[in-house]
């Protein structure tokens, strides 16, 4: 799976100024409708982080996307011929895990879309998301407002008294995760396999936003837990513990991947056995 | 066991053969009186050690085996100190192990280098039996007892139906091991009006779960259909998916088991793979599957959760749904079927 | 002057030596089999120790065992964890659980040595099969198993198979989220068996799963039953051994009635003890650095949740690979039905195991071979016994890869539909592929010419089908058969050492009479 690597930074900045004359228009479409996308049909949960209402800020991101996304997701992302999916409601939560963790921009449409390294920057990112989070107003559709990124509490700190406002526990992030995670991703967070193909992606590199987002917005093929299921302070719990689990206590030693009983089969039949036969074929003959 | 006519005997043939030269004592493996078997060699130096004739070859095993075997104490000390400030498991492992392999290398040496040890051939015992008087022997000292009994052949009789009829007797606790397989296999927590909850023991209602979300529920209340410890009924797990506008096949007499919410279908189908009895947990949303983590068996939830893939060969049964007057999610009533993997009685 | 003083120096020990035997003779009468025992002597060959190996691993697990079971707690009762930071896990501080998974966290946690402990327990099981499995594949090979040694077999494969009930029951006593989902497809399977399933798995679990009377049973299971078993049948393992003693690869000098090798005392015991501490001491070097089995990060079992990647333990993932690899049939007829998991979870093991206790009588009469054998067979030498062994290694191996399917699909990105369907066509296909392949290796091996080392009297030394040595292009020497005292075929040529001398005494008593002097050949039905 090779992935065409191009560099969207100098492009990008460079039609920024030639494209102006359009993006103003797209910015008071934003204005006007700003209010409305706020007041109106916000993602059922609670706190999100603020994403950004400037712009400049959106008409960067429109930049960016009519480069990178456009030709799929269609333009104001009303969806794609091939079957792209549309983006009106995608939401800034969606805009944001989708794009933090490499899954997009998908050179082929047909490919999986599987853990990369990222493909915009920081700042690249927080424009598209703007640019996404801004597509109900653009297509004056408010009511189709997607779930907004999720704010992730604290994790408690072990030990002291001074805790952190509203911090979560580990022990509830580890019931929750046992109960609604760990049929897929593994009890240690190290992934799986389901059906048709669908690799289960190991949590290891999943930051505690990324898997607040995919817990809230569902990223096919994995089901989605909305307000009425899982509360923020629980959806925060599970993302911390998630945080946890890439450096899970291992008292026992070294973890051989977390896999259970598999690997560790292995290592005590190639290790703990050949080690041990090749020691009594040293020994040499007992006379 | 033999007699005192024959250890007598056999007492006098020790002395003669003692004196015989040519059987050397060391191999014991050829009895005395009997003649040297051809295939086993009479000059073997039993006596023979690696380094016998190499005084500077012992001194450095010697020295190998001091150096290794000082190892152990320190590892022993490391131990203790370890196990006074807590332990710590890896370094535990590490010296635990390292003292042990150590003592063993230097063991090894002072048995190779400085110990007697030679390959050495000898005949073997226990070739093929006894002789044709043993074995008549034993068969005279059997048949004594044998035919004794033998002529009591009511006795014999009586004696294996009586300890037939008194094993019965012994086998009866058996059952007392556990109760007689009940309505648990066949019975779960549900019934009709039961509200669905969560984990947490919170009522559910249908706007609670949007499109491709899915949940664990339980029976309010759970009625304990198994005599289990744990607060919930493990038979009684069932799964609540909301499938939007996915087309579901509805089967013939199953129309109002599903509830409609503002967002899409809610149907609910029994936890239990009908396989082996796993929590089937795994759904994909793009292919609208639920996967039993065990052993991959496939259910097409659009198709009333009917097996795909897999081992498994039986539908997940389907829990009827309503909606009660406040609004909340209920069982129309409990399972149709048994829930679970197959057994004997099932159907 | 020195040497003087030496001699006198072992005079002295001597003379102690003698009084400690003679104070334990004159109460027993033992000298004659101290002797033996001191002097008997076991062939050299590094495959032989694998059973020794084994044997250890029981020893490690027995002492490492007995410390686990003072501080775990049978019981199925419901307590909840409460953990001070640094001491315990706090991830599950203030969860519910049973309190056999609470008397394995605190073990892991709070008792001193305790995990590491446990975690070489763990892996001694782990080697402990392995070594088993080596063993019998050795035996199998070898025709170890055959004419005086097939009771041995048997207790050997018993032992197999307790061994592997005694590992799963191990397995599943800290009732954590792995071990509580194997227990679930173990109810299953038990269920599943016609006619007596259900009252079955209710009689084993005392109720539906998961019941509470399943922990403490197995803990007696485990802790006392089939250790006393293992014990036994390891006693009668060693003894029939010692009795019979060890068989040999054939060798040049080497024949039926002879043996060679090391004496007991004092090398042989010594590295035994050394191999002793060399199998805890790599185990003790896995248990401290390699994590097993870490329950903590599993979490306490809940029958309604389940982790992905549920393997059971390596001896037990052929079992898990055959349930998956089997299709979806069952069988429903007449208000009754046979359920999947019947027939690969009890019908197949049943079946190989059937077929693996009988191997000795198939093997009687596919090579009909009822004679006397000390001398093993080589692998090469029997090809379609060496192909029928591959071919189910090939088997076994299939199955155990099918039971990580979802492992090897998240690894390969190949899904685990197709993995499942290589797999189902390669578990036919893969052991006949092997079984011909190891046939056709037999063969031509036998044909390199690799005979030559064992030229005893310059010839080129072959063995016949039914275990007898022909040497062949033997001009030089004049004879061209050399030890045929196991020649099946009846052509026994009269030299009466076919049969050891017939007057095979037992080690202990030397006070047998000695009966008439000339050897006996009563042992070969064949010769008749």
């Amino acid at each position: 799976m090779t992935f065409l690597r191009r560099t969207p930074r100098g492009s990008g900045r460079s039609r920024r100024r030639v494209l102006a004359g359009p993006a103003t228009l797209v910015a008071i479409a934003v204005a006007a409708f700003a209010v409305l996308s706020l007041t109106g049909g916000r993602s059922a949960s609670g706190a999100t982080a603020p994403v950004s209402n400037d712009p400049a800020v959106i008409n960067a991101g429109l930049q960016l996307y009519e480069v990178h996304c456009q030709s799929c997701h269609g333009a104001n992302g009303v969806g794609g011929t091939n079957g792209s999916p549309e983006l009106i409601d995608a939401g800034a939560a969606a805009a944001d895990w989708y794009i933090t963790t490499g899954r997009m921009p998908l050179n082929n449409p047909a490919d999986e879309a599987i853990r990369r390294h990222p493909f915009f920057d920081a700042q690249q990112t927080e424009e598209l998301v703007a640019y996404v989070n801004a597509l109900p107003a653009i297509n004056a559709k408010p009511n189709m407002t997607g779930p907004g990124i999720p704010l992730v509490a604290p994790a408690c700190v072990q030990g002291t008294t001074d805790q952190p406002a509203g911090c979560t526990t580990l022990t509830m992030g580890e019931q929750l995760f046992s109960l609604n995670c760990a049929q897929c991703h593994h009890e240690a967070g190290s992934g799986g396999m389901l059906s048709k193909a669908n690799v289960i992606p190991s949590l290891r590199n999943a930051t505690a936003r990324q898997v607040a987002e995919a817990i809230r917005i569902g990223p096919k093929p994995m089901p989605i837990f909305g307000a009425g299921e899982l509360s923020d302070e629980q959806v925060s719990a599970i993302a911390n513990y998630v945080q946890y689990l890439h450096n899970p206590e291992d008292r026992g030693g070294l973890g051989i991947g977390h896999f259970g009983p598999v690997p560790e089969g292995f290592v005590g039949i190639i290790l703990g056995f050949g080690l041990i036969l090749l020691i009594s074929r040293l020994m040499g003959n007992r006379g | 066991m033999s007699t005192t006519e024959h250890h007598g005997q056999r007492a006098d043939d020790m002395v003669d053969q003692a004196r015989d030269p040519a059987l050397d004592p060391e191999h014991f493996f050829i009895e005395p009186g009997e003649p040297w078997p051809d295939d086993v060699p009479r000059d073997q130096d039993v006596h023979w050690w690696r380094f016998r004739d190499d005084p500077k070859g012992a001194r450095k095993a010697e020295l190998k085996i001091i150096a290794l075997w000082g190892v152990v104490p320190l590892c022993a000390i490391a131990l203790m100190i370890l196990y006074v400030v807590g332990g710590q498991p890896q370094l535990e492992g590490l010296f635990l192990g390292t003292a042990m392999i150590c003592l063993a290398t230097g063991l090894v040496i002072w048995a190779r280098d400085l110990l007697p040890g030679h390959e050495v051939t000898a005949k073997r015992n226990h070739q093929g039996g006894s002789g044709r008087l043993e074995r008549t022997g034993a068969v005279v000292s059997l048949s004594r007892g044998i035919e004794g009994m033998a002529r009591r052949p009511f006795l014999v009789r009586m004696l294996g139906g009586v300890i037939g009829i008194f094993g019965l007797a012994m086998a009866f606790p058996i059952a007392s091991l556990g109760a007689r397989p009940h309505r648990s296999l066949y019975k779960t927590g549900w019934a009709t009006g039961k509200r669905l909850v969560d984990e947490d023991g919170r009522p559910l209602r249908p706007d609670d779960l949007p499109v491709n979300g899915i949940l664990t529920v339980f029976p309010e209340g759970d009625s304990h259909a198994n005599e289990a410890e744990s607060d919930k009924d493990p038979q009684s797990a069932t799964v609540l998916i909301n499938l939007g506008d996915a087309k579901f096949d509805v089967r013939p007499g199953t129309q109002d088991w599903n509830v409609r919410s503002s967002t899409g279908l809610i149907v609910a189908f029994s936890k239990i793979c009908t396989h082996a009895g796993c929590p089937v947990g795994l759904y994909n949303t793009q292919s609208h599957q639920l996967v039993c983590p065990c052993h991959q068996s496939t259910f097409d939830v659009l198709g009333g959760c009917n097996p795909v893939f897999g081992p498994a060969s039986r539908s997940l049964p389907q829990l009827p749904l309503g909606v009660n007057a406040d609004g909340y999610l209920v069982s129309t009533s409990d399972y149709k079927e048994p829930v679970g993997p197959g057994f004997w009685n099932r159907s | 002057m020195s040497a003087t003083k030496q001699r006198l120096a072992a005079e002295k020990r001597m003379k102690v030596e003698r009084m400690a035997l003679d104070q334990v003779d004159d109460r027993i009468n033992s000298s004659s089999f101290v002797q033996k025992a001191l002097d008997h002597i076991f062939p050299d060959h590094w495959a032989f120790m694998v059973g020794e190996i084994a044997m250890y691993c029981f020893v490690v697990l027995l002492v490492t065992g007995t410390y686990l079971a003072l501080y775990y707690t049978p019981s199925s009762a419901d307590v909840v964890y409460h953990p001070t930071p640094g001491h315990g896990y706090m991830p599950l501080a203030g969860q519910h659980m049973s309190e056999a998974y609470f008397s394995t966290l605190n073990l892991s946690f709070d008792v001193r040595a305790g995990l590491v402990v446990r975690q070489i327990h763990h892996w001694a099981a782990v080697v402990f099969m392995a070594a088993i499995a080596f063993h019998l594949c050795r035996v199998f090979f070898t025709g170890a198993f055959r004419k005086p040694r097939e009771t041995n077999y048997v207790i050997g494969l018993t032992l197999l198979l307790v061994v592997m009930l005694e590992g799963f029951s191990g397995y599943s006593l800290p009732d954590d989220l792995l071990s509580g989902t194997g227990l679930r497809v173990v109810f299953s399977i038990v269920e599943s068996i016609p006619f007596i399933g259900t009252w079955l798995a209710f009689d084993l679990w005392g109720s539906g799963f998961p019941g509470s009377s399943l922990i403490p049973r197995l803990f007696v299971v485990h802790e006392f039953l089939f250790p006393l078993l293992i014990i036994g049948l390891l006693s009668a393992h060693l003894a029939l051994i010692w009795r019979q003693g060890h068989t040999d690869f054939p060798a040049p000098g080497k024949t039926e009635t002879n043996i060679r090798g090391s004496r007991v005392w004092p090398q042989y015991a010594l590295k035994s003890g050394a191999l002793l501490l060399f199998v805890f001491g790599v185990l003790a070097l896995l248990g401290g650095l390699i994590q097993i089995n870490p329950i903590w990060i599993y979490g306490a079992y809940n029958p309604y949740a389940v982790s992905a990647g549920s393997q059971p333990d390596w001896y037990v993932g052929w079992l898990d690979g055959a349930v998956r690899l089997w299709p979806h049939w069952e069988f429903r007829s007449f208000g009754h039905e046979i359920a999947n998991p019947f027939f690969p979870g009890v019908l197949i093991p049943g079946l190989l195991f059937t077929v693996m206790y009988a191997w000795p009588a198939i093997d009687k009469r596919i090579y009909r071979d009822d004679a006397y054998h000390n001398l093993l067979d080589r692998p090469r030498d029997k090809p379609f016994r060496t192909a029928v062994g591959v071919a189910a290694i090939t088997f076994f191996t299939i199955c155990t890869l099918a039971s990580a399917t979802d492992l090897l699909g998240n690894d390969t990105h190949i899904a685990f539909e197709r993995l499942i369907e290589i797999l189902q066509i390669g578990v036919f296909v893969a052991p006949v592929l092997a079984g011909a392949i190891a046939y056709k290796a037999c063969v031509a091996l036998q044909r390199t010419g690799n005979h030559v080392i064992m030229q005893p009297v310059g010839g080129i030394l072959i063995r016949t089908a039914d275990g007898a040595y022909h040497t062949l292009g033997d001009e030089h020497h004049g004879h061209g058969e050399i030890h045929d005292h196991v020649d099946g075929n009846g052509g026994g040529n009269g030299r009466g050492d076919g049969n050891g001398g017939g007057n095979g005494h037992d080690d202990a008593e030397l006070e047998e009479p000695v009966v008439g002097g000339k050897p006996q050949a009563p042992g070969d039905p064949n010769l008749g």
